[in-house]
């Protein structure tokens, strides 16, 4: 379908110094854990966005020396001629999709703390990173200012001999540059401290050095947080924020806009759960809309509806529509807006798992939308492409309609099996999904720091975009409200069967802590919930609760913030030393914090259940069991193991001898009713197997290209021709 | 007991379709044939009632082109016993009555207890085919089912609609009859891919309405209308379609709204 006119302002080129960005579609840098050591990976994953559209993409933050070293966190490096070979690769990658590769030159300063080079920092006040754990800066006198200037040079010149065409000065996120501009960080007396343009000077005269060096060959970008969302201790959008974009606008090509730092990154990167799409708009849409700069914009906020894509050009708030996240759920975003497909964009949900791996440190990128993000050189997978199976003529029934059950029925009804049949037992698609994107709400007061507790509504993407697609292919039918006994399966008729059951908590209070249930809990009576029966409400709750979490990621915690937003007293008491370890990941925590506060719900860490009464819940400190508390409550949530439901796959492996006389060749578990997991692994697990039907042992992943150095080879030239599965991609 | 259930393929179109351009129809590359929603509660209410009473046949019939073969096979896959399709170059754009003529003949020939129809179509939505076929077929009927009880002792129906008001009114009705039934009577079933290969093996009769003994001037006599033209509607004047963030939609409708309150 040709393309809306309303949308043809996506598609104007724009020129950005020496060069000319082929429309509005700019994946600004974000990590994927591929840094400069995962040439592959590097090349293939920013590649696949090149080929679905976007204008341009970049780097990560790509570390200038190894005084800059964010080890484990993976960044980028361009330290020397090693690194410039293998950034060349994505070069190489998005030049053939006519698509401009930019870098984002990085000197972290106190926020690296160069735990592989074991190099020392330097900055611009010795005071300590409020984002690592005690790492405090060289004091940079001159000398060591005119060094960390030098080493943009030197790694802009490397930058552009690998190929890039954008190159950023880097200061958002308060690495190097932006510590010299704010008062939170510097505190120097001499010429670079103290008033506007001294403070200002650094990244004045780094940027000044940079686009000397390169700026007639490439264009000169900089990122910059406009607001540090501190008050008047630091940067704020109105005061230094404009001064600082008009005191430095002849200097750059491109503007980047962010706001907040890297301590509290998750006001840039919001998730969903907090933040709705456009966020920042308060904050990096004054710029241009006062006049500030004469120079193209580009910003983000989780960007995925091409209307309002329209009408922040339109509007006059940015020139580009940035996007990390949105890029990466789909990467096919421009093509697609291009073509009038817009119920096939694959909308990023804001849930940050991506974000979670390389908060981690050293796992690579994951998403929960697009199974295939960061696998696109290393299992060759393609996420709009999907080559017919050997063995389509098979019939496939997949039981389950949940996160893994819709993901593996679509990936094999792409690939063309004679048949899918997707049957789940609830009325709708989606499994957990279904009552999870409910919880996430509090009382609906929007007095938290920015944003709201506005919920985790955005995850039903999940399942609408799986349902239209199911829709769409002719070979694939659900159906809803049909349970499958062990004998229906037998009789269906397919060749294939997909168990994808997922699982239910445990009524007893079996946890990971203890690995033992709990006496006295037992979900099964009207005054102790599982967190399902929290939010489906079939449960009267009293006025006190107590929520005994185990999971360590979202559940325990959401629950919470439902109970306590409906006035009710909580409780809550996990054995972990934070209440939701895995959202610092997600960079949920801090707003989460925020509101578990507001609510006045008591947080008891450290802390588990030895004995649950009538009444009155036993605890003990989990340093010292002699240490004994008692918690007297009418309602108790049981956050803790989840099990598998996989009884149906049990009973029919049970029988080889009736599977082989039913025809059926290959039966297989996957998802949350194989073990229990984040919904990010159960659609990589359903999508896994769909990808693999045709291998010889379908249950077991293929092997993955590593990308690592092998003892004794000399050459690595045929990088480009390890790439497995070059059906898809290649 | 035998029981005729008539269906129709019907088209379902694409959220953005054309024309053809003398506008007589669709575009059919626009166009995804399906079995009529109507129709799988008819065929599930005669595949239940031949369950319950332990014996007898559901016939499926249409009339369609070779492609109407896999609504065909659709049914025979959920249960029907056998299935014949009805075609002629002659009935492309047939109107109800027409179809209904043709359809009396099939009918007519399995001396059924009971024929069950859907209340309409889909894409037509004419609401006639099911009580025009009764008035070629002589046969008493009832129109627009939400529950049906047969008492095979009796060879009665008794049936309940459903009328303005939340009235429900109910009737007896004596077999052979004719029911339309309206969707929401029961939970149609699906066919699991064993019974959609075995279908293939089920009996599907292709026939003409020469065959059946309806020449084409008993179909022109029966036809009542022809459809002229199938256009688009005119674009209303009037509409004022508000840009903006929701903030901005709220307040523009808001400012609407007391305009007019006040005018």
């Amino acid at each position: 379908m040709a393309r809306d006119p309303k949308y043809d302002v996506l598609f104007e080129p724009i020129q950005l110094g020496p060069k000319t960005l082929k429309n509005r579609f700019y994946q600004v840098p974000h990590c994927i854990g591929a840094g400069s050591e995962k040439p592959g990976m590097q090349a293939y994953h920013r590649g696949m966005k090149a080929e679905g559209g976007w204008g341009a993409c970049c780097t990560e933050y790509c570390s200038i020396h190894p005084e800059s070293d964010d080890t484990s966190r993976v960044s980028a490096r361009i330290w020397d001629e090693g690194d410039v070979r293998n950034l060349a690769a994505m070069c190489d990658r998005l030049h053939e999709f006519g698509a401009l590769a930019g870098i984002e030159l990085w000197y972290g300063g106190p926020h690296a703390p160069c735990m592989e080079s074991r190099a020392t920092p330097r900055g611009p006040s010795q005071i300590a990173s409020d984002f690592e754990l005690n790492i405090f800066p060289r004091y940079m006198d001159q000398d060591d200012i005119d060094t960390v200037q030098q080493m943009y040079v030197d790694a802009a010149v490397r930058a552009r001999e690998a190929g890039f065409d954008i190159i950023y000065v880097y200061g958002a996120h308060a690495y190097l540059p932006f510590q010299f501009l704010s008062p939170f960080y510097n505190r120097r007396t001499d010429k670079y401290g103290g008033s506007f343009e001294n403070r200002a000077r650094f990244w004045r005269e780094s940027l000044y050095k940079v686009r000397e060096a390169v700026g007639d060959d490439c264009a000169i970008a900089s990122r910059f947080a406009v607001d540090h969302l501190l008050g008047p201790i630091s940067i704020q959008v109105g005061e230094d924020g404009a001064r600082f974009v008009e005191y430095c606008d002849d200097l750059v090509d491109l503007w980047d806009f962010t706001v907040g730092d890297i301590a509290e990154w998750g006001q840039n990167a919001g998730p969903s759960r907090f933040f709705e799409e456009n966020h920042e708009k308060p904050y990096t849409g004054q710029l241009k809309a006062g006049n500030h700069t004469n120079k193209a914009v580009v910003g983000v906020g989780r960007i995925t509806n091409p209307d309002t894509m329209v009408a922040i050009i339109n509007s006059g708030q940015f020139d580009i529509i940035g996007a990390a996240r949105p890029s990466i759920s789909d990467p096919f975003l421009p093509q697609k807006i291009e073509e009038g497909r817009f119920d096939d964009i694959r909308e990023c949900i804001g849930c940050n798992q991506c974000i979670s791996r390389w908060e981690i440190g050293g796992p690579p990128m994951v998403c929960t939308q697009n199974a295939t993000a960061g696998e696109e050189y290393r299992r060759g997978w393609h996420p709009e492409k999907f080559h017919p199976a050997a063995n389509r003529d098979k019939g496939v029934l997949v039981v389950g309609a949940g996160p893994a059950g819709m993901e593996c029925a679509m990936v094999l009804g792409k690939r063309e099996m004679s048949a899918v049949h997707l049957v789940e037992g609830a009325r709708e698609m989606g499994g957990s999904v279904n009552w999870i994107s409910q919880m996430g709400h509090s009382d609906g007061k929007e007095n938290l720091f920015r944003g709201s507790a506005r919920g985790l509504g955005e995850w039903k993407r999940i399942v609408n975009y799986r349902q239209i697609q199911l829709d769409k292919l002719s070979n694939a039918e659900v159906h809803l409200g049909s349970r499958l006994s062990a004998e229906d399966v037998f009789n269906y008729g397919a060749e294939i069967v997909v168990v994808a059951t997922g699982c239910h908590f445990a009524t007893d209070g079996l946890n990971a802590a203890t690995h033992e249930p709990i006496e006295g809990a037992d979900a099964t009576l009207d005054w102790q919930l599982t967190p399902d029966e929290v939010v489906g409400e079939t449960k009267r709750v009293g006025k006190r609760v107590l929520i005994l979490e185990n999971e360590a990621y979202f559940m325990g915690v959401s629950v919470a913030q439902k109970l306590a937003g409906e006035g009710h007293e909580v409780t809550f008491v996990t054995q972990a030393a934070e209440i939701a370890n895995y959202m610092d990941y997600t960079l949920e925590a801090p707003m989460l914090h925020r509101d578990l506060d507001r609510l006045g719900v008591d947080i008891h860490t450290y802390t588990m259940l030895e004995k649950i009464e009538p009444g009155v819940c036993h605890a003990y400190d989990v340093w010292n069991p002699a240490h004994k508390t008692q918690f007297e409550v009418d309602t108790v949530v049981l956050c803790t193991a989840r099990i598998s439901d996989d009884e149906l796959y049990r009973e029919l492996k049970a029988d080889p001898d009736r599977l082989q006389q039913e025809g059926i060749e290959g039966l297989y578990i996957i998802g949350d009713a194989a073990a229990p997991r984040m919904i990010v692994d159960s659609i990589f697990d359903g999508h896994r197997l769909a990808r693999e039907i045709d291998s010889p042992h379908p249950e077991m992943p293929l092997p993955f290209i590593r990308e690592r150095r092998l003892w004794g080879d000399s050459t690595n030239d045929d990088y480009r021709a390890q790439l497995l599965n070059t059906v898809d991609v290649g | 007991m035998k029981i005729v259930v008539p269906v129709k393929q019907v088209a379902a179109l694409d959220d953005e379709f054309e024309l053809l351009d003398d506008g007589s129809d669709v575009d059919p590359d626009f166009v995804e044939r399906d079995l009529n929603e109507w129709d799988a509660f008819s065929l599930e209410a005669a595949l239940q009632l031949r369950e319950s009473t332990g014996d007898g046949e559901v016939i499926v019939i249409t009339i369609g082109d070779d492609e109407a073969e896999e609504a065909l096979l659709g049914c025979l896959a959920r249960g029907a016993d056998r299935a014949v399709r009805i075609w002629d170059e002659s009935l492309a754009g047939a109107d109800p009555l027409a179809i209904a003529r043709v359809l009396s003949a099939a009918v007519g020939r399995e001396n059924a207890d009971l024929v069950m129809c859907g209340v309409q179509s889909s894409d037509a939505v004419n609401g006639a085919t099911g009580i025009a076929l009764a008035g070629y077929l002589e046969m008493p009927h009832v129109a627009v089912i939400k529950q049906l009880d047969y008492d095979p002792a009796s060879s009665t129906a008794t049936v309940k609609r459903e009328l303005e008001g939340g009235l429900v009114e109910v009737l007896r009705i004596r077999t052979p009859a004719l029911l339309t039934i309206q969707t929401g009577i029961n939970e149609p079933r699906y066919a699991n891919l064993r019974a959609i290969k075995q279908a293939r093996e089920k009996p599907l009769d292709v026939t003409t309405p020469d065959e059946l003994g309806v020449d084409s001037g008993a179909i022109a006599a029966a036809a009542g209308s022809r459809r002229r033209e199938l256009k688009h509607p005119e674009r209303g004047e009037g509409a004022e379609m508000i840009d903006g963030s929701p903030a901005e939609v709220a307040a523009r409708i808001v400012e609407i709204v007391r305009e007019r309150m006040s005018g």
